[in-house]
């Protein structure tokens, strides 16, 4: 399961003008500014559990650490990690299967997203049933959906039992066996399991047009097409940018997928960058290496939270 | 509105119907097989069901699994809300440069990647003796979705009219009692929401549970899952059994927060 809070949106139908008027009686009332106390638990906590990781991990990656010296003495390094990672071509060769790995999550589950709130917009028992099965499926645990495909993309699991059977293939396709096959199969159940979170907030855009619009064009003779190029879509871009960025952020950092399903395997065809610094740091212990590809990955997602921000300003504002 | 399904319309649905239809019955199927009907192509649908899966996995070891889960994710989501719900009040009722940071920081911390994460408390844990622990892995879990429940309980608490709070304010009560008594009862859909969320993601969390733990025999259910089916030679059947009674908790939350989960939130937290 993959979720992520969205921005909130001005609120036109409710009669609060609460939002403007605030800033005048804060200074009227000097007892607003105890607000700020109700944030010192989250403070405390993340500073320990969140930001000072973070620190540990930076400073790991400049250091020569494996699991010998994990809990000693760490001898400051410099930049060999970084060095070591990039020129052994492991880092870059990562870089590029995460950047094919996201487009493929991002472009599947963007359009598939649009597609099916487009569909179940509809109300009806069918659409109805359908929802309600796509978001049990995404509440799932992924390790739970991870499973499942694993035994559906087997050699002898359903989907090969069928190709089989209608005469695409006479040997088994080796969904996650060949390096090519393996990530592209992992990036498509990843964009499966997103796909019923973008279709939720899709359809919630969508639910939002008044009934009248559609009124009008039907009766100015409107094709569906034409309802969903000059309707739908512009109404749901607002929302698109952020969903955008959300998608890619969950597709560059999954790992769950491919943990249960390839381990980052065959050879090391589905390490993306976060799951290379987590296999070099606990499955080769060498802790160094791990944190400084993890460092990159951190420095990747806080560019895409940059432009997160600016995607939620920009959708405020419009 | 053309409310008549089109063609492509319905090639959507069926295709939908497919994609997330399949997947789920097939778990329930495999579950009910003897191992030997697994993979043939006749037994495919007609089989003679089997509850041997479950039996073979209802033993001790499951039961402290699931006991270790209901710990680890009940925990985390007292935990998390208990600190999430008063920030996210907190920066919902204060503005200014502080608060913008904050939020940004927010943004970023819920965006990092876990493996990232994992690496560092990994040592510190070792350090502070919380390595092998449930304590340590709620801990764990409750920082990683703290920022997500803060920014979507923030827009919840947003919405609560100021004007409830001033009348409070009148009577003299002090700033905690008008928070827990005027606006947490207005606020209960998003708390509601968050703590469903939080729940269902700390249920499914394996990634800290797998390293912290040092022994497969205190592993909760979703760590358990992720631990076999990486194994080599896997027992396909006695694996759906197991996915099926890892989700079976989830179905009920589920049952229970489907409104919830549809409407609050994309309609309540996108509004």
């Amino acid at each position: 399961m993959t979720t992520h809070p969205l921005p909130a949106r001005p609120r036109p139908k409710q009669p609060d003008g609460t939002a403007r008027t605030d800033k005048s009686k804060a200074k009227r009332r000097p007892r607003r500014r105890s607000r700020y106390a109700f944030t010192i638990p989250a403070l405390i906590f993340l500073a320990a559990f969140s930001l000072f990781p973070l620190l540990q991990l930076v400073r790991m990656s400049f250091s020569d650490v494996t699991s010998a010296t994990l809990n000693g003495a760490w001898p400051f390094v410099g930049l060999a990690n970084y060095v070591a990672g990039f020129e052994s071509g492991v880092t870059g060769a990562a870089l590029t299967r995460t950047a094919l790995f996201v487009v493929v999550v991002t472009v599947v589950g963007m359009v598939m997203g649009l597609l099916a709130a487009i569909a179940l917009r509809t109300r009806g028992h069918w659409s109805n049933a359908l929802l309600a099965v796509m978001v049990f499926a995404w509440a799932l645990p992924p390790v739970v959906n991870g499973s499942v495909w694993k035994f559906l993309l087997a050699d002898d699991g359903l989907v090969n039992t069928i190709a089989r059977a209608t005469g695409v293939t006479e040997t088994a396709l080796p969904f996650l066996y060949d390096q090519y096959w393996a990530l592209g199969a992992v990036a498509f159940v990843n964009s499966w399991a997103v796909i019923p979170f973008n279709a939720l907030v899709f359809r919630a855009a969508l639910l939002n047009i008044e009934p009248e619009v559609f009124e009008a064009v039907a009766l100015d003779g409107a094709s569906r097409w034409q309802e969903v190029r000059h309707i739908m879509i512009p109404s749901v871009r607002p929302t698109m940018l952020v969903l955008l960025v959300l998608t890619i952020v969950y597709g560059f950092r999954s790992f769950d997928f491919i943990y249960v399903m390839t381990f980052g395997g065959p050879g090391d065809a589905t390490n993306t960058l976060p799951f290379l610094g987590y296999l070099q740091a606990f499955s080769r212990f060498q802790f160094g290496l791990g944190a400084s590809t993890s460092v990159v990955a951190v420095l990747v997602v806080l560019v895409l939270a940059v432009l997160y921000a600016r995607s939620i300003h920009r959708e405020e504002s419009e | 509105m053309n409310t008549a399904a089109g063609p492509v319309n319905i090639a959507v649905k069926v295709l939908l119907t497919l994609l997330y239809g399949v997947p789920l019955l097939w778990i329930l199927l495999t579950s009910l097989k003897d191992s030997s009907d697994v993979f043939g192509a006749e037994t495919a649908l007609i089989f003679e069901p089997q509850i041997t899966s479950y039996a073979d996995a209802l033993n001790g070891a499951l039961f402290s699994a699931l006991g270790q889960s209901v710990i680890i994710a009940g925990g985390t989501t007292v935990l998390t809300l208990c600190i999430a719900i008063p920030a996210g009040y907190g920066l919902a009722r204060t503005r200014g440069l502080p608060v913008s940071i904050g939020l940004g920081l927010l943004i970023a911390l819920q965006m990092l990647p876990q493996t990232a994460n994992v690496i560092p408390l990994f040592q510190l844990f070792g350090d502070w003796g919380l390595l092998d622990s449930v304590l340590g892995v709620i801990l764990a879990d409750t920082a990683l979705l703290t920022p997500f429940a803060i920014i979507l309980l923030r827009p919840f608490f947003r919405a609560v009219p100021h004007q409830l709070e001033e009348a409070a304010a009148i009577d003299g009560a002090p700033a905690f009692r008008t928070f827990a008594s005027v606006v947490l009862p207005v606020a209960r859909n998003g708390v509601a929401t968050t703590g469903t969320l939080v729940f269902l993601l700390a249920w499914g969390e394996f990634l800290y549970a797998v390293n912290f733990f040092l022994s497969p025999g205190t592993y909760p259910l979703s760590a358990l899952l992720a631990q076999q089916v990486s194994a080599f030679g896997i027992d396909w059947p006695g694996l759906m059994a197991l996915a099926v009674l890892t989700s079976i908790p989830v179905l009920i939350v589920y049952s229970i927060t489907y409104r919830l989960l549809r409407d609050g939130l994309t309609v309540g937290a996108v509004k």
